[in-house]
């Protein structure tokens, strides 16, 4: 069991992109787990799913664009981004507005995710 | 008749007090994690457009949040420039952060 139990990690996101560097460094951390091939699950919670949005172009803000990014994903083994259901609703998008990994998860699944994993890191 | 400048999300007290306190004869842009208030399906677009304030959202953020073709209408891009001249004709404002 030991040896083939890998840590479970949740990365949650809470903010909207560019406007600090938070969700930029949760990119990172899951670009860097990936990378590792250490599992991960990335969660979404309510202003965190504007990272989601489609047509994002960030080249005057002279910042990377997180729509990309996190299109990019599934190359590390990320192939779900789970999405808080209801924080789209209220902003008045539908899944299929967002990228093809996206997945929806009401309540009762995000708390399960938050008890299942070994470790949770927000951002 | 104030200047409000509005760079809190959508979710925020901040944005909340804003909508508040808005008048027909005020002026609110919407910039940084503010322009997401100008979505056209979130209930604060409809808040902000209820005020009967005039509604502006800094054109940069919007392309980089994405949201250029789902603000709601009475919501009117501007540029830099068109900040700051909108700027110079109110004696006041009001920064909600």
């Amino acid at each position: 069991m030991a040896e083939s139990h890998k840590t479970r990690t949740l990365l949650v996101f809470r903010h909207p992109p560019y406007s600090s560097s938070l969700s930029r460094s949760g990119l990172d951390t899951a670009l860097a787990a990936g990378a590792f091939e250490q599992p991960v699950t990335l969660l979404f919670l309510s202003d965190g799913i504007l990272q989601l949005l489609p047509q994002q172009d960030s080249t005057s803000l002279g910042k990377r664009n997180h729509g990309k990014v996190l299109a990019s994903l599934p190359l590390y083994d990320i192939e779900t981004l789970w999405v808080d259901a209801a924080a789209l609703s209220d902003c008045g998008y539908a899944i299929n507005d967002l990228p093809e990994a996206a997945r929806l998860a009401d309540q009762a699944l995000i708390r399960d995710m938050l008890a299942q994993h070994d470790h949770i890191l927000a951002f | 008749m104030l200047l409000h400048t509005l760079n809190s999300s959508a979710q925020s007290a901040a944005t909340r007090n804003c909508c508040d306190l808005l008048t027909a004869q005020d002026t609110v842009i919407l910039f940084g994690d503010g322009v997401y208030a100008g979505l056209e399906g979130c209930a604060t677009s409809q808040l902000l457009r209820d005020s009967g304030a005039a509604i502006f959202a800094l054109a940069p953020d919007v392309d980089a949040a994405g949201i250029g073709t789902k603000l709601a209408t009475g919501v009117s891009l501007i540029d830099y420039a068109q900040f700051v001249t909108i700027s110079a004709k109110y004696p006041g404002q009001m920064a909600w952060y």
